[in-house]
């Protein structure tokens, strides 16, 4: 490779996983800390509930399974900048399938998400293909109605999702004779997953298809202007974030052991875009740091009885007041890299 | 914010956490009760009046000196009537409360999901809700709720004694304990000469329910078999008046606060199950009436006229537990689990119960009623 | 059909274009051959940006597009770029957040063979140095001319055959418009052939070598530089 000067330029560099502001090519020493320091919260986080175990770990297990649907959801509403109501559908077709086939028709885990997967992917280039040519809401609009459709068949259709009863004792994650049952077994391996989810992320950014999902997030027309060909990314974005939450199913039923429609209800869409804006959109660790803190914060409150609620709101509304880019946002900020 | 906060941030978040995990002070000479109940979300209504009916059973039993010595507490979390929520405050009262037994409400899809980790600590469950569906976690749960098929066979058995009501039309919601009923309905109707003419679904938010009551009137039916909760009933009476059907409403139990309107609509063609709680002033005198007049009086001492029904549930939920443990003389999760298996002929308030190893569901005799409301005041009629 | 090497790079016949019921753009042609720079000069509203956004397809347009004599799908900016026709649009269109070496890399980012991008990134650091100084900046933190600077490198990572500039001196302090038309001079003395949008732009008219002069959307008339300079009326609205 010739040595001109963009050989140098930072980002060439190999993408590493604290690389929030690794643009900036004299980068203070200061900077490095508070780049790294989200990742040592969440590591600490999570290290403290595997040494604790407990309630703590119930937590930050589903914590790190919705920091999975986050970074999924990221890669659509953050880098990409376009809109979904209905990823639940996604998580719901992974999740279903994955207890459905793992229970009645006794497949290996594994099998079972990667139909789920499958499955998750057809719906998702079925309904991304049609409307993300369009301009405007279109997208959104559909995203929402899948969502509320797929919940509906969840509850209808009985003989294979038996409705609202649910579906129990769905094996634990495991891949051959390998089971994660414990608490620190599931941690351990939901931690790798989604620092896999963050590594592949972090990669993506600095990568031409990520730089392309750029040029589409600043402006879709300069985008087209360049020759980039704006509803094939779009479309690639929103199959590439549906494949992470279907993921992000298929692990809830294992870990849990049981699944009914209300775990894939609209609720989970309202929880993953304020853990989302929390974090900080458009960044790799903002969905984590958003999942840990979103589901740590009402149990902060859980003492205060009726007033739970209360406080957790009015910590939420303080996080968006004082950092309306999220929590990673902050940090940058801090970091004193100029915001544009 | 500078780099001192951002520690301290970081730091008291650490210690928050570290919060999480501490399990409360050694619990010696107290027996601990958790209830896992959507306090808010769909199953409100029902899960804080099962709360309740917990709550002041506890506080009876310790009244009069608590248990083997042991005074109850309760510990109440709220599921917000969703599964995963569910998940969550089942663990915080396993690790952090370390409760003893669980008395919990009626979100049936937060005892299935928490019911794994439940049967793995060893500790009993009284549920409000319909039994978990694996044999190995049914071995640690029981069930307050009578069968689903009770409610619906009393119907069958006032249309077909006191009635010449042959054709009905089922309507029900999609949850659980109604499609359950539904099945039952459709099986058991030609026992009681009874035929099923059409079977309808509706959601419970529905605004209106004049197609599903039109259909079962094309079909030719004389009553509709509603099963299902909430303002829904009131929706069916409106429309039934509207249609200018004589078809009689048969509705499932439910809050009686709910009925009254009803009943001002439907008059005479008005029909519902009801709990022997809920018609406490016309049962007969004897050990059933004895049992509800025990709950009755500190339940109408603090909440007055509130209906009785599900904290009634939740009341027999307190009393079997204190049962099962002087009979086995161990609060110890499986010496309390063996006992309530062997507890037979029990009365409670809302029926007998009769516990064995291959019935984990105790209420085991029919012990409903069937009632109207004339002239503002309820009547059993059957 | 192949392309013909005689044929003209650019050329456009009547193009019209609507923004709904708006007609913007009424039947005009253009023609650019190799090594011209042609101006749209007009005032504002006149359809200048128009025109060049319909030449992309980036605006519903009904007429003919041809480059090198053969006709460019209507509505497909992905397949006008592939020609090598590229628009720095007005605004610049830059991408604020991203540093300048990603928003450089982006304009090359048809190109999969990554020597041929540092090759071309060279290119353009010889045309702007200042930016091979800035590589790491965000773009949207520069001043004015920087960006524009940007808007343009990015253009040429594209190697272009016809740059299209949508009013490039647009917020400029005259010093860097005079800084940045002396760049398109030194491209355009290079080769590379310029379609030139502007409102009022004197120094334009010395390097063009045809100037449409755009009203209401129609052509109103196609003359040379000096006609421009010798009508009263004409020079006292673009030089005053």
């Amino acid at each position: 490779m010739t040595n001109s000067p963009a050989t140098t330029s930072p980002d060439a560099g190999p993408p590493g996983l604290g690389s929030e502001a690794e643009g900036t090519p004299a980068r203070s020493g200061l900077a490095l800390v508070l780049g790294a320091l989200p990742w040592l919260v969440a590591a600490g986080l999570v290290g403290a509930a595997g040494y604790l175990g407990g309630y703590l770990a119930t937590i930050v297990a589903f914590a790190l399974i919705y920091a999975v649907f986050v970074t999924g959801l990221n890669i659509f509403m953050g880098f990409t900048a376009q809109v979904s109501f209905g990823h639940n559908a996604f998580a719901a077709i992974g999740g279903y399938t994955s207890a459905v086939l793992t229970t009645t028709y006794e497949w290996p885990p594994l099998a079972a998400f990667a139909a789920g997967l499958a499955g998750s992917l057809a719906l998702a280039g079925l309904i991304g293909w049609p409307t993300l040519r369009l301009k405007g809401h279109y997208l959104s609009m559909g995203t929402l109605a899948i969502g509320l459709i797929v919940y509906e068949i969840a509850v209808q259709w009985e003989s294979v999702t038996q409705g609202y009863l649910g579906i129990s004792g769905i094996p634990s994650l495991g891949i051959g004779r390998f089971e994660a049952t414990g608490d620190r077994q599931i941690l351990a391996v939901l931690t790798a997953i989604v620092l896999l989810g963050a590594f592949v992320v972090a990669r993506m950014r600095r990568s031409r298809f990520g730089r392309a999902l750029s040029a589409v997030a600043g402006s879709e027309e300069a985008a087209r202007a360049l020759g980039i060909d704006v509803a094939r990314y779009k479309l690639a974005s929103f199959l590439l974030s549906a494949g992470f939450a279907s993921l992000a199913g298929t692990l809830f039923v294992h870990v849990v052991g049981y699944v009914s429609p209300e775990v894939f209800g609209l609720h989970m869409v309202i929880l993953a875009f304020t853990m989302l804006y929390v974090g900080g959109l458009g960044t790799v660790v903002g969905p984590i740091i958003g999942a840990l803190v979103i589901s740590l914060l009402p149990e902060t409150f859980r003492g205060f009885r009726d007033y739970q609620d209360l406080g957790y709101g009015a910590a939420l509304i303080l996080l968006l007041i004082y950092a309306p880019r999220g929590m990673a946002g902050l940090i940058d900020l801090a970091a004193g890299r100029k915001a544009s | 914010m500078d780099t001192r906060d951002q520690i301290k941030t970081a730091l008291a978040a650490l210690l928050l956490s570290a919060g999480f995990a501490s399990p409360a002070t050694a619990a010696d000479g107290v027996y601990k009760i958790g209830i896992s109940a959507g306090l808010t979300g769909y199953a409100a209504t029902v899960d804080r009046a099962w709360r309740d009916g917990v709550q002041i059973a506890a506080e009876a039993v310790n009244a009069r000196g608590g248990v083997l010595g042991r005074k109850l507490e309760v510990v109440v979390e709220d599921n917000r009537s969703e599964p995963q929520e569910a998940v969550t405050v089942y663990r915080k009262m396993i690790s952090s409360d370390q409760v003893d037994i669980f008395i919990s409400g009626c979100v049936s899809a937060g005892n299935f999901a928490a019911a794994p980790m439940v049967v793995k600590a060893e500790i009993p469950m009284m549920l409000c809700s319909i039994l978990p569906q694996q044999p190995a976690q049914v071995k640690w749960a029981f069930s307050t709720l009578p069968p689903a098929g009770f409610e619906v066979e009393k119907r069958f058995e006032y249309l077909k004694e006191q009635t010449d009501i042959r054709k009905v039309g089922v309507l029900h919601d999609p949850t659980p304990y109604a499609l359950l009923q539904k099945g039952v309905a459709e099986k058991v109707a030609a026992k009681y000469g009874i035929e099923v003419v059409a079977v309808e679904a509706y959601k419970q938010d529905d605004a209106d329910l004049s197609v599903q009551l039109g259909k079962m009137q094309a079909a030719g039916a004389g009553a509709v078999l509603k099963i299902g909760l909430g303002g829904t009933t009131l929706t069916a009476a409106k429309n039934l008046k509207q249609l200018g059907s004589k078809m009689l409403l048969l509705t499932s139990l439910e809050d009686l606060a709910v009925f009254r309107p009803v009943a001002e609509v439907l008059g005479e063609q008005f029909f519902f199950v009801a709990s022997p709680s809920q018609v406490y002033e016309t049962l007969p005198e004897g050990a059933l009436k004895t049992e509800i007049g025990k709950f009755l009086v500190p339940w109408r001492a603090k909440f007055a006229d509130r209906d009785p029904n599900w904290a009634s549930r939740g009341w027999d939920g307190v009393m079997l537990a204190v049962a099962a443990i002087e009979k086995g003389k161990s609060a110890s999760g499986p010496a309390v689990r063996d006992a309530i298996e062997a507890i037979t002929g029990w009365q409670g308030t809302t029926g007998t119960y009769d516990f064995g190893p291959e019935q984990h569901q105790g209420i085991t005799k029919n012990p409903f009623v069937i009632a109207t409301i004339a002239g503002g005041k309820i009547k059993i009629v059957k | 059909m192949a392309p013909d090497p005689h044929a003209p790079l650019l050329q456009v016949r009547g193009l019209t274009a609507r923004y709904g019921h708006v007609r913007a753009l009424e039947a005009t042609d253009l023609t650019v051959d190799r090594g011209e720079l042609v101006a749209i000069l007009g005032p504002n509203g006149a359809g200048k940006s128009t025109l060049l956004r319909a030449i992309l397809g980036l605006v519903a347009n009904t007429g003919e597009v041809r480059s090198e004599g053969v006709v460019l799908p209507r509505a497909d900016p992905v397949a006008v770029a592939s020609a090598g026709i590229v628009l720095v649009p007005e605004g610049r269109g830059i991408f604020g957040p991203m540093t300048v070496a990603e928003n450089l890399r982006l304009g090359a980012y048809r190109v999969r063979d990554r020597r041929e991008v540092e090759r071309r990134l060279a290119r353009t650091f010889e045309l702007f140095p200042r930016l091979s100084e800035r590589l790491g900046q965000t773009a949207g933190s520069m001043s004015g001319g920087e960006q524009q600077m940007v808007a343009i490198g990015r253009a040429l990572m594209a190697d272009p055959k016809v740059l299209l500039l949508d009013e490039p001196s647009l917020g400029l302090a005259p010093r860097v418009t005079a800084e940045i038309l002396e760049t398109l001079r030194r491209l355009n003395q290079s080769g590379l052939s310029v379609v030139l949008v502007e409102q009022k732009a004197p120094l334009a008219l010395e390097l063009a070598v045809r100037v449409h002069l755009l009203s209401l959307g129609r052509t109103v008339a196609v003359i040379s530089p000096d006609q421009v300079k010798s009508h009263d009326e004409l020079a006292r609205y673009y030089f005053a």
